[in-house]
């Protein structure tokens, strides 16, 4: 079982309206041994068709995991998440907040919306990478408790 | 004979009553007609009698008062608290220092501190009081409020600013770190020496760029993002200070005692942080001997007074003001890291705890620090 799902391509969907950062997970993904498919959404309300396969999405996968900013415009990574976690087709997937911001309401606003796990965008490169590799990490802990689950 | 006798007795005994009433009736003038202090008598709500420094105040003639109705000089919007407290008065027997104010005949508003207490005047109750002018005090009261709302709104901007600039822009330098660290990672030795070292300044630029930011971000949280505060025991504090510091301090084989400190009311995390600054600069700032670091308090009336002793390089005393504050450093950043905030996040923490921090040090000799805290556990404003 764990062979199986190690196999396929983790489909994560990064949604954040600064390329930039979109970029640095690029790279610190690649640093990563894990086999990934990434997606990219700039802002909730994109992220949200994605995930219901709206308009342009239709053939779109389900990913196995959301990398989210908080600071976005239109919808933010709050209103976000909590949509997320109310749709009972989408609330399964956890959902990683990845933000600049070190403002601590953000993460108590976060808590109760119930976020998986929360990483501050960190200031160092090396950091930044350590923690990517640790969001592989919690991705493959969460699917081998899932699949013993089922 | 006899009857001369007494004749000449009572004679001499009405001449000393006259001198007695006529003593009487100068004592009687000064004291109410010169007095310093406006004083009247009111009764059915009207002026019966008043002397001349009341007339003073109300720009009348004396004689142009008796009579009138006295709520009329008081200024309409004062009228009815004005006669709720002369009713309170008669229940209560007298009032102290009521303040409202007047009307004079110029049309002039003046601000008067009443006393009053219930009397019987010829027979029927009335009402004694007496009035100062209380104008230069209320003006000056006025003009004092309105100083210390302008400079705490204008605090209050400062770290609003502070904080929005600190964090904002922390994103477009994170981008100019990230990027700078991955062009050093992938192209180092791969172009010439001139760009190793170009980009090499690039990247420690924007590091302590950042931890500048990160700095100031948190000097300026310290008064908008404050908890509430509770009692909190000292000993629990500087032991969390401690398990901060836990690698710091073996590293350099430090030695920190505490002896029994108080309990007290304050802001928990903020009183770590003080502590944990100040342990931590007395690791910091040692001298080739293994830190000696002790922490003891002293309690006098509602104050604590903490003392963090060490045994590290000292501090020239003409810096013993300057160093608490912000971006100031007496060291080279090769000599010692550092943006030099910390003592001047720790002056911030004492001052919202309504205490004061000062330090005595010679150079060479070690440093103490000392930092008060107020019982009562009032939030400075």
């Amino acid at each position: 079982m764990k062979s199986k799902t190690a196999k396929r391509p983790i489909e994560i969907l990064i949604v954040d309206d600064n390329p930039g950062d979109v970029r640095l997970t690029v790279e610190a993904l690649k640093a990563g041994k894990v086999q990934n498919k990434l997606h990219t959404a700039h802002d909730g309300v994109e992220a949200l068709s994605f995930l219901r396969r709206k308009g342009e999405y239709a053939d779109a996968p389900l990913p196995d995991l959301i990398l989210l900013d908080l600071n976005m415009p239109r919808m933010n990574g709050s209103q976000l998440l909590a949509e997320v976690k109310e749709d009972s087709a989408l609330k399964h997937i956890p959902v990683i907040i990845l933000t600049g911001s070190r403002d601590i309401n953000d993460v108590v606003k976060t808590q109760n919306l119930h976020a998986d796990w929360y990483v501050t965008k960190p200031i160092d490169l090396e950091q930044f990478t350590r923690a990517v590799k640790s969001i592989i990490d919690f991705w493959l802990t969460t699917v081998k408790l899932q699949t013993e689950e089922r | 004979m006899n009857q001369m006798l007494k004749m000449d007795q009572q004679i001499a005994k009405s001449e000393v009553m006259a001198r007695e009433i006529k003593q009487s009736r100068e004592l009687f003038r000064i004291l109410f007609y010169r007095s310093p202090i406006g004083t009247y008598i009111i009764q059915d709500g009207h002026l019966r009698l008043v002397n001349r420094q009341f007339a003073y105040i109300l720009g009348y003639e004396e004689d142009e008062l008796i009579g009138r109705p006295s709520l009329s000089f008081v200024l309409p919007e004062d009228r009815d608290a004005v006669r709720e407290n002369a009713v309170s008065m008669l229940k209560g027997g007298s009032s102290l220092g009521y303040e409202f104010r007047v009307v004079n005949k110029q049309a002039k508003i003046k601000w008067v501190m009443e006393t009053v207490v219930p009397i019987y005047y010829r027979r029927k109750r009335a009402t004694l009081g007496s009035l100062i002018d209380v104008t230069e005090r209320k003006q000056m009261e006025e003009r004092l409020k309105q100083i210390t709302d302008e400079m705490q709104r204008s605090n209050t901007e400062l770290e609003q600013f502070a904080y929005v600039i600190s964090h904002d822009l922390q994103e477009p330098l994170r981008m100019v770190s990230s990027y700078t660290q991955l062009l050093a990672k992938r192209y180092s030795k791969k172009l010439d020496a001139d760009a190793d070292e170009f980009i090499a300044y690039a990247v420690d630029g924007a590091k302590r760029m950042q931890t500048l930011l990160h700095d100031l971000l948190d000097y300026s949280r310290v008064g908008t993002r404050g908890k509430p505060f509770s009692l909190v025991n000292c000993e629990h504090i500087v032991e969390q200070a401690m398990a901060n510091l836990k690698i710091a301090i073996e590293e350099c084989g430090a030695s920190v005692s505490y002896d029994v400190l108080p309990t007290i009311m304050g802001d928990e995390g903020q009183l770590v942080r003080l502590f944990q600054n100040l342990i931590g600069n007395a690791i910091k700032f040692r001298r080739e001997e293994a830190p000696q670091v002790n922490i003891s308090a002293q309690r006098r009336n509602n104050t604590v007074t903490f003392s963090v002793k060490d045994n590290g390089i000292g501090i020239d005393p003409q810096h013993s003001q300057s160093i608490f504050e912000i971006f100031r450093r007496l060291h080279t950043k090769e000599e010692y890291q550092g943006t030099g905030m910390g003592l001047a996040i720790c002056k911030k923490i004492v001052d919202r705890h309504g205490g004061h921090i000062s330090v005595q040090s010679q150079p060479g000799q070690g440093s103490t620090f000392y930092f008060s805290v107020d019982m009562a556990g009032g939030e400075a404003e």
